[in-house]
């Protein structure tokens, strides 16, 4: 009865009659977008299906077993083994994820739960900057700055401990332990803020239920905040972990460049994005060293894929077991 | 109601959560010596090399003579960064206003999902190897290193984070806004262009901003497929300059003069992104929607 | 609030547009690059080269200067000469820097495009430096002992061998780092070189090229790289070109030359392993080991690599004219640049050569006019 009592607003008739011309817009913008997302989705198939095949040539005459396996990676005698690389890559992001993620969860902590509120602002930003410095920055920085300053304590740590594996030993300047502190301080800003948004999303009411039972401050963290959010951080790890698999330009500067596999943390290695950036300029002309550099891509994109994989897995499992408790009858 | 009697909390539990809380602060208060350090040493390289000439002239790669200064980097980075993000927001905010409004909940939407999530996790040194197959070494527009190859690379980077910032934004428009719209008879397009656009804008923008400050400061991508020169160029099919590209190039030269040029550049560079950023988190906290 | 962030926008764009214009209005005094496709005949193409660290600090006041007296805009890339000749292959540069002739298979990939010229442009020292205080410049060490410490069979700087050969020099016990290479480069062909010859373990083990299987040692990218690798390891010992040790202050060794005499690299040392070479006709020569009582045994020779074709090469008339006048510039003048920076210009003789056979260059069968 309203519906044909209400004054158009464009004086085209009745909202509900609309001319097949007045639709048109709509249905212009809405098969313009759909068009537009196909093509993105083309774009990105496009874009992994041309690395396939620029890689197939090391694939066919190398193998894919012996190119994951092999720890040979000599270029000048066709020999392109990349296990040293995917080991650095593995063993520089693990050391990230061990520094970096314990800090990012804390300072989430802090600024959630233990922070004046006065400083909480600033102090996210102040974080969040972390994130504003370039990665060339920070290799040059950790090259000139921080691998002197670090080697004499790399040194007598390795002296002092060096029962525990991979430890003791040589003690090279750039090595594996400076790539992975720079590379958690680079993770630190997203793990960080991911960690912030989801222990934000903790209901109020299971801290004040904890509080109320008596806990202190810290006993309600560890029982009702932590839990419930370790999904969610976990989540905000495993995209650091993406983004420090992947990091390029600070790592090559801090690492050594020796596609060996380091015997201790403190010795030199290389990792799948520096071999990429050192040697993708003399591989112009030569078709199985640009296959073999980008079939070292492709494992990158690979491994980042697997890892954003488990990353979504926890987020969701963490958002579907969000359930509020059963209550006691 | 009897009171019921708590036990007094024991020394030890207090003991335990004063070292956690201070642990907590203490942990925090490492995560910002690095931050400090890196501008402090900025500073100390780069702040020499700041003057206007600096910024208004061309380096020379001179070895013996003036150095110049970092005009054609500065002006390298904005237009290529320029160009990639003409491209990127129009594009992703497409992608995202797709997901949000007319794919929501379908199978397309899904894939779509998933596919911009697996570009972001793509390091930026794929893609610029990516561009360097494709269109470097193919010498496609008559040039091999040119600035709008570079920029390709760089819109690769930040269409992912444009539109998932988008679409989570989008996202947040309360439907009661859209609904209202419709009811007043407003068809989709204008509903979404001038209710539901408007309202996001100031999340959208943020999103932009930190995409704009991410792809400013890739080195990687620009390696291969911009090159560096030392004069500005203008025409996006020649090669251009770019900050980080400067950077990396001159701070091991055999020359003091253009090692302090690269850590000024360095400096400016990080002034740059630092301001975006800082603009972009000033956006967002007045943002009705966040 | 919407009107307030739509003027931000507005704001945004008017200053990107002002900076636009900006830099429009004050590179129209400097004069701008042209595309490589040389369409326009008032200013001349602009060359593009990649190519050798060894070089790129000669090269770039080059270019700084000949911009100055032709108006014609040479960018190079120092990306090592392994790139270089993979980028000149490709067609990406005009030509290449590089400090190691082509290998017979690199020539062959590049056969589609024509046949590689090398051209020759100077002469300079790969110095060994090492950072080791207490310890001044001249260390001396011959080709054995260095060809061992870069096996990694001599550990520390006080090991007998090198004791030996300097007697009175109190050697610390620091442990000896090693500084290479992790990019093909030619002044590791060079240096590999010289090791084999020294060396039968090196040649049997690594040999020699642009970039080989290290035994030991932190790899950098660049001469600069592993200037900075020095640098940096309190017992660190490298292989750089000249400029970058006088430029970070090292401490370089005095290396035993063929006569038996110990030479620290210097720009007379450098010259005197120049003189009385005798290249063949391909210009591909190496004054590594050269004879001669003052000649600094570590001596390299670099050139800039062209096609023989220019322009059946790929590049339009107006680069190959560039081209000309470029390499004209650099054999001629340009050569008195060179002691400034510490390279040794070319003897007479095989300036001569050079020239020859740039004049010798041809655009599709034709002799090539330089631009200036």
């Amino acid at each position: 009865m309203e519906a044909g009592t209400i004054a158009s607003a464009g004086g085209r008739g009745s909202a509900l009659h609309r001319s097949p011309a007045a639709r048109l817009p709509d249905r212009v913008l809405r098969w313009g977008l759909t068009a537009l997302s196909l093509g993105v989705i083309a774009l990105i198939a496009f874009f992994f299906v041309k690395l396939i095949l620029e890689s197939r040539p090391v694939f066919s005459q190398v193998g894919l077993g012996t190119y994951l396996t092999s720890a040979d990676w000599v270029p000048n005698k066709a020999l392109y083994g990349a296990l040293p690389l995917i080991a650095g890559t593995l063993i520089t992001s693990a050391i990230a994820l061990v520094l970096g993620i314990p800090v990012a969860v804390a300072t989430a902590l802090y600024i959630t739960e233990l922070a004046p509120r006065r400083i909480r602002g600033p102090l996210t930003i102040v974080v969040d900057l972390l994130a504003a410095v370039p990665s060339v920055v920070y290799g040059l920085w950790g090259f000139f700055f921080l691998i002197p300053k670090l080697q004499p304590a790399e040194r007598w740590f390795a002296d002092a401990f060096s029962f525990i594996p991979f430890v003791g030993g040589t003690v090279t300047g750039p090595n594996y332990f400076v790539a992975g502190l720079i590379l958690a301080i680079m993770i630190l800003p997203i793990a960080s803020a991911i960690s912030r948004e989801v222990i934000a999303t903790v209901p109020r009411e299971h801290k004040e239920a904890a509080l109320a039972l008596g806990a202190t401050r810290w006993e309600m963290i560890r029982m009702a905040v932590l839990p419930y959010a370790r999904g969610g951080i976990a989540g905000g790890a495993m995209l650091g972990l993406g983004r420090a698999i992947g990091e390029t330009i600070a790592v090559t500067l801090v690492i050594g460049n020796a596609p060996v596999i380091g015997h201790s943390i403190f010795q030199q290695g290389y990792t799948l994005a520096a071999v990429i950036a050192n040697e993708f300029g003399e591989a112009a002309s030569d078709p199985l060293h640009r296959a073999s550099l980008i079939a070292a891509g492709l494992v990158l994109f690979v491994l980042t894929l697997c890892v954003n994989a488990v990353a979504r897995g926890l987020v969701l499992r963490a958002e579907r077991g969000r359930r509020p408790p059963e209550m006691a009858a | 109601m009897s009171a019921v009697a708590f036990a007094p909390i024991s020394a030890r539990r207090r003991r335990v959560d004063k070292l956690a809380r201070g642990g907590v602060a203490l942990l925090t208060g490492v995560a910002l010596v690095p931050l400090a350090l890196i501008l402090y040493y900025l500073l100390k390289q780069g702040l020499g090399a700041i003057s206007v000439r600096f910024f208004t002239t061309d380096p020379t790669g001179a070895f013996l003579g003036d150095p110049g200064g970092i005009k054609s980097a500065v002006v390298g980075t904005v237009l290529m960064v320029g160009l990639a993000t003409a491209v990127a927001v129009p594009v992703g905010l497409g992608v995202a206003i797709w997901l949000v409004e007319f794919g929501r909940g379908s199978k397309l939407a899904h894939a779509v999902r998933y596919f911009i999530d697996v570009m972001t996790g793509v390091p930026s040194i794929v893609f610029g190897l990516f561009v360097y197959i494709t269109l470097v070494l193919a010498g496609v527009g008559g040039s091999s290193f040119a600035g709008w190859k570079g920029s390709t690379a760089l819109a690769l980077l930040m269409l992912p984070i444009v539109t998932r910032s988008a679409e989570v934004v989008l996202l947040l428009v309360p439907n009661a806004l859209r609904e209202a719209a419709y009811a007043l008879g407003a068809p989709r397009w204008k509903t979404v262009f001038r209710v539901v656009l408007p309202t996001a804008l100031p999340g959208i923008v943020t999103g932009v901003l930190l995409a704009i400050a991410r792809a400013a400061g890739e080195t990687a991508p620009l390696l291969f497929t911009a090159a560096v020169v030392n004069a500005t160029a203008l025409n996006f099919n020649d090669r251009m300059n770019s900050l980080p590209a400067l950077i990396f190039q001159n701070v091991g030269q055999a020359q003091d003069r253009l090692v302090t040029i690269a850590w000024g550049a360095a400096l400016t560079l990080v002034a740059m992104i630092l301001m975006l950023t800082l603009l972009a988190r000033l956006i967002q906290r007045r943002s009705r929607l966040s | 609030m919407q009107m307030r962030y739509s003027k931000v926008l507005a704001l945004g764009s008017a200053a990107a547009l002002a900076l636009g214009v900006a830099a429009c209005g004050s590179s129209k005094s400097n004069s701008s690059t042209s595309s490589n496709g040389g369409s326009s005949s008032s200013s001349s193409a602009a060359l593009n080269g990649a190519g050798s660290t060894f070089q790129a600090p000669l090269v770039s006041e080059w270019a700084n200067r000949f911009k100055s007296s032709a108006g014609i805009t040479v960018n190079y890339q120092p990306v090592g000469s392994g790139a270089g000749i993979a980028q000149l292959t490709a067609g990406t540069v005009d030509f290449a820097g590089s400090d190691a002739v082509m290998k017979p298979e690199e020539v062959s990939a590049a056969a589609a495009k024509g046949t590689p010229v090398h051209l020759p442009i100077a002469l300079g020292a790969v110095t060994v430096s090492y950072n080791l205080s207490g310890v001044r410049s001249g260390l001396r060490l011959d080709g054995p002992t260095i060809a061992n410490i870069f096996l990694g069979r001599v550990a520390k700087w006080n090991d007998a061998s090198i004791a030996a050969l300097n007697p009175g020099v109190t050697l610390p016990s620091t442990t000896i780092t090693v500084c290479h290479r992790s990019d093909a480069s030619g002044t590791t062909a060079n240096f590999t070189k010289f090791l084999a010859g020294q060396s039968p373990a090196w040649a049997r083990g690594p040999g020699t090229d642009k970039s080989v299987q290290w035994p030991t040692g932190t790899g950098a990218r660049g001469n600069d790289g592993v200037a900075g690798c020095v640098k940096q390891t309190s017992g660190a010992v490298g292989y750089v070109e000249q400029a970058y040790a006088l430029q970070s202050n090292f401490t370089t060794a005095a290396v035993k030359n063929r006569a038996g005499a110990y030479v620290e690299p210097s720009l007379a040392a450098t010259s005197a392993a120049g003189e009385g070479a005798k290249p063949p006709a391909n210009l591909e020569f190496s004054t590594i080991d050269a004879p001669g009582a003052r000649s600094y045994p570590i001596t390299a020779v670099t050139f800039q690599i062209v096609f023989q074709d220019v322009c059946k090469a790929g590049r339009s008339q107006g680069t190959a004219a560039s081209l000309k006048s470029w390499l004209t510039y650099i054999l001629g003048p340009g050569q008195s640049v060179a002691p400034q920076l510490q390279y040794a210009p070319l003897p007479a003789s095989i300036q001569r050569m050079a020239q020859a056979r740039v004049d010798a260059l041809t655009c599709n069968g034709q002799p090539i006019q330089a631009a200036k």
